[in-house]
């Protein structure tokens, strides 16, 4: 036996899948019993400008992870109100894997991401304000900090605080000073928040 | 004015970020490394401090200064034998594995990209000639791929200069090369043993029909990506591999922070990750 060449590329091309690639028909094939099936329609679909709502509603009974997650990363190239609107509602779910896989998403879609994260971060569920927090730790936006200051500042729940104060950590500047002493004020009984609170402001002070 | 030198506080920051976007780990001994470019781009980037150069770093929406500061902080080498880890990973642990669950006799096939000017794919077909026993029961594909045709007809062509091919023992040298003036040409035999092609990782038409592969090597280029780029990479990677293949990133690479399509198997030689057998 030996090292051979007797499948040149040229001929695994003629390998292409059967099934019909139109935007209506990747639609149809997203409940297709066939994983490797859907996750083709899945990438395939980057193609089809309209088709965040299937997608979305596919992710949501979607069981099989490597689907979801081609479906996720296809959402995000598509990146349209529809996608966005669909990846928020994601953040409510029970299942914790789509939750997270959401909010990895998101980080990726700063400049759409950006004009609900106000909302985001007043909804009336702590859980959701803490992922939005959580969106922020890797969004690439020039409001993260401002953001940030708006939750300590005037967040009632202390989680939502001591997610927010840990990022400041790493993003803060001067501009966060005020807000950070408010904050270890607000929460004078709670230790973490002191502590974080301090080593934020330490990080400010050196640099 | 001179920029002021990277405080501790600072640097400490930075690597956290850093680490989390590229996985690329700076041990303290090579901060005089960092500081040195860190210091070159806030100079060039006119940012004044360090802050503000973190700033930009940081919240920048198309992500281009990270890219030229990690393209900075990476020495991008081709040469033989680079990472020859892996290669012993792979004859020692993953092709045994996966031929003792293959149920047919079908050709293994691997994929090696980016193929650069071929290095690393003769280098597979290489370890495979000398340090891997099954060669005699089993057929095996090369395919070495890239976007750059210039690159590829380098890479068909065969010939190397000495940095290329320091890191080889003498033996394989004498063995499979000739010297030839300043260059060393590769012998017909391995060239006329791996497929160089064209490929667009990041284009749906080009990598559908890569498929059925056992074992992908794709090191030291998602580094140079962008978020979503990995991802993409990650997803097509999983459909081109058979169900049990398995994927050879870089040292500094892992794909627990880019995908969790895979799972992560340590051997004694290297980390890989695999597509778990049962993925249809």
């Amino acid at each position: 036996m030996a090292l051979i060449k007797q499948k040149p590329t040229e001929i695994i091309e003629q390998c292409e899948r059967k099934q019909a690639r139109d935007c209506a028909s990747l639609e149809l094939q997203l409940s297709d019993p066939s994983p490797s099936a859907r996750r083709w329609a899945a990438r395939d679909l980057v193609e089809c400008p309209d088709s965040s709502a299937a997608l979305i509603e596919q992710l949501q009974r979607e069981e099989d992870s490597s689907v979801r997650e081609i479906i996720l990363t296809t959402l995000t190239q598509l990146g349209d109100e529809e996608a966005v609107a669909g990846l928020v509602s994601c953040l409510r779910s029970e299942d914790a894997n789509l939750r997270n896989e959401a909010i990895e998403a998101m980080k990726l879609l700063p400049d759409e991401v950006a004009p609900i994260m106000g909302q985001l971060l007043k909804d009336a569920d702590p859980d959701v304000r803490i992922f939005a927090v959580n969106v922020l730790e890797s969004l690439r936006h020039e409001q993260v900090e401002e953001w940030l200051n708006e939750v300590i500042e005037h967040d009632a729940h202390v989680n939502v605080c001591a997610t927010a104060v840990d990022l400041l950590g790493e993003v803060g500047t001067s501009y966060s000073w005020e807000a950070l002493e408010k904050l270890k004020a607000r929460f004078p009984d709670e230790p973490y928040i002191r502590f974080a609170t301090d080593l934020a402001l330490k990080r400010i002070s050196a640099s | 004015m001179a920029t002021k030198p990277i405080s501790q506080e600072d640097f400490l920051k930075f690597r956290e970020f850093f680490y989390r976007k590229t996985g690329i780990q700076f041990e303290d001994s090579k901060r005089y490394f960092v500081d040195k470019r860190l210091i070159e781009r806030i100079e060039a980037t006119d940012s004044g401090t360090f802050r503000n150069y973190f700033i930009t770093l940081r919240f920048e929406t198309t992500g281009e200064e990270l890219q030229i500061l990690t393209n900075l902080m990476t020495v991008n080498e081709t040469y033989f034998f680079r990472e020859e880890y892996q290669f012993k990973c792979l004859v020692n642990s993953i092709l045994p594995e996966i031929t003792a669950q293959k149920k047919d006799n079908r050709p293994l096939r691997i994929w090696s990209m980016p193929s650069s000017s071929g290095e690393e794919a003769y280098s597979i077909a290489m370890y495979l000639l000398e340090y891997w026993p099954g060669i005699s029961q089993w057929d095996v594909e090369i395919i070495s791929s890239d976007i750059d045709t210039s690159i590829l007809a380098k890479a068909r062509l065969g010939k190397y200069s000495d940095r290329s091919i320091q890191h080889l023992p003498k033996s394989l040298l004498n063995k499979y090369f000739r010297h030839n003036g300043d260059d060393y040409q590769i012998c017909d035999d391995l060239r006329n043993a791996v497929e160089f092609t064209r490929v667009n990782l990041m284009k749906a038409s080009d990598v559908r029909s890569y498929r059925d592969f056992d074992v992908i090597f794709c090191r030291n280029l998602l580094i140079y990506f962008d978020d979503l780029s990995r991802r993409q990479a990650a997803d097509t990677f999983f459909d081109a591999l058979n169900p049990g293949g398995f994927l050879c990133l870089g040292h500094s690479e892992s794909m627990s922070r880019i995908s969790s399509l895979y799972q992560v198997r340590k051997f004694s030689d290297s980390v890989v990750y695999q597509k778990s057998k049962g993925a249809q």
